[in-house]
């Protein structure tokens, strides 16, 4: 979205977004620098990070946004008739399965009582329509594509059991950092004025909705209309700055579950000085369809 | 012209034409000359997925 407004902004366009189908991928991308920057879940991130891969999280993708869904009709209506069920992952390092575990302990539930298994966010729907899993935890628009289609039915929103839920988050590498840091503040700027935009209102989603499936997702825009819309609040897309409290959490959550072996600072991982940046923009003055954005 | 050569100018006309629709549709022209610029005037690759 980003990327589209920004084409018409007098700034210009600074960066070439590249669309990827798995957050491994984006992993290796980055690690080789074939990609300066990416998003990626949170979890994979401060484990990157941690393994001492060169990056830093300088900004959140959005709020909320991630649900654990179940077969419409099936035998699943509640958290604790997940026991002995299959439950889809997008990665081992994503707040996707922290969520799962997060609630399973609340219920008192023993990881081991369920099977989780990781596969890509675009094989989930079709995999539990095929019958091939019981559940999937993942990021939007997944959850609204099985409510739509009529195969599925949310059990749980993460942010019911985790207020300030957050999923991906945007990792630059650090020598891009240190050789182009008006670079990336253009891009962190352009993501906080986006947000803002997109935060105003339906009508701005519904816009954003029809010219990002169409133009970067190659996805039915029924159905992003649907996940950023029903309700408004399904996904937020301010409140972006990465804090502290949030990242201590997900770090704690990781090393519980065994995908962190070491406790690493908010500071090794993040850099906050581009959201301090971007902290007073204001949304882009941008119509749908016009051909100037400011 | 004898009729092998032309049945090996309808096959070039044809790679070329098939070649010429491929870099056409298929290719990213705008990655590919961005990848080989100096690395001072590159603009940076930002990756994502069709999620949330």
């Amino acid at each position: 979205m980003t990327d589209y407004i920004s084409r018409y902004s007098k700034a210009g366009r600074i960066f070439i977004p590249r669309l990827f189908q798995g957050f491994p991928e984006i992993k290796e991308a980055l690690i080789s620098n074939r990609m300066q920057a990416g998003f990626m879940v949170a979890p994979m991130a401060i484990a990157l990070r941690s393994q001492g891969v060169p990056i830093r999280i300088v900004y959140l993708g959005h709020r909320y946004g991630s649900a654990v869904v179940v077969r419409k009709d099936g035998p699943i209506n509640d958290v604790p008739d997940l026991r002995g069920r299959t439950i889809a992952i997008p990665s081992r390092f994503s707040d996707e399965r922290l969520i799962v575990f997060r609630v399973l302990k609340k219920y008192g539930i023993k990881p081991s009582e369920l099977k989780m298994v990781e596969m890509a966010p675009a094989d989930v729907a079709g995999a539990l329509a095929a019958g091939a899993i019981d559940a999937f935890s993942m990021g939007e628009p997944f959850p609204s594509q099985a409510e739509m289609v009529g195969f599925g039915r949310v059990l749980f929103h993460a942010r019911q059991h985790w207020p300030d839920y957050i999923s991906c988050v945007l990792v630059v590498r650090e020598d891009m950092i240190q050789r182009r840091p008006d670079a990336v503040q253009i891009l962190v700027d352009g993501i906080a004025r986006s947000g803002l935009w997109l935060d105003d209102g339906r009508p701005n989603r519904e816009h954003a909705a029809d010219f990002v499936a169409r133009y970067y997702y190659n996805q039915d825009p029924r159905l992003l209309r649907w996940a950023l819309t029903n309700p408004l609040d399904r996904v937020i897309y301010t409140r972006l700055s990465p804090l502290r409290a949030d990242f201590d959490l997900i770090r704690d959550l990781m090393i519980e579950t065994g995908v962190l072996d070491r406790k690493i600072e908010f500071e090794d991982y993040t850099n906050v000085e581009f959201a301090e940046g971007a902290r007073h923009k204001k949304p882009w003055s941008y119509s749908p369809g016009s051909n100037s954005a400011e | 012209m004898n009729r092998s050569k032309k049945i090996v100018l309808t096959v070039l006309v044809w790679l070329g034409g098939i070649s010429v629709l491929h870099s056409a549709l298929n290719l990213d022209w705008g990655v590919i000359l961005n990848d080989r610029l100096p690395e001072s005037q590159r603009k940076f690759n930002v990756a994502f997925i069709p999620v949330t």
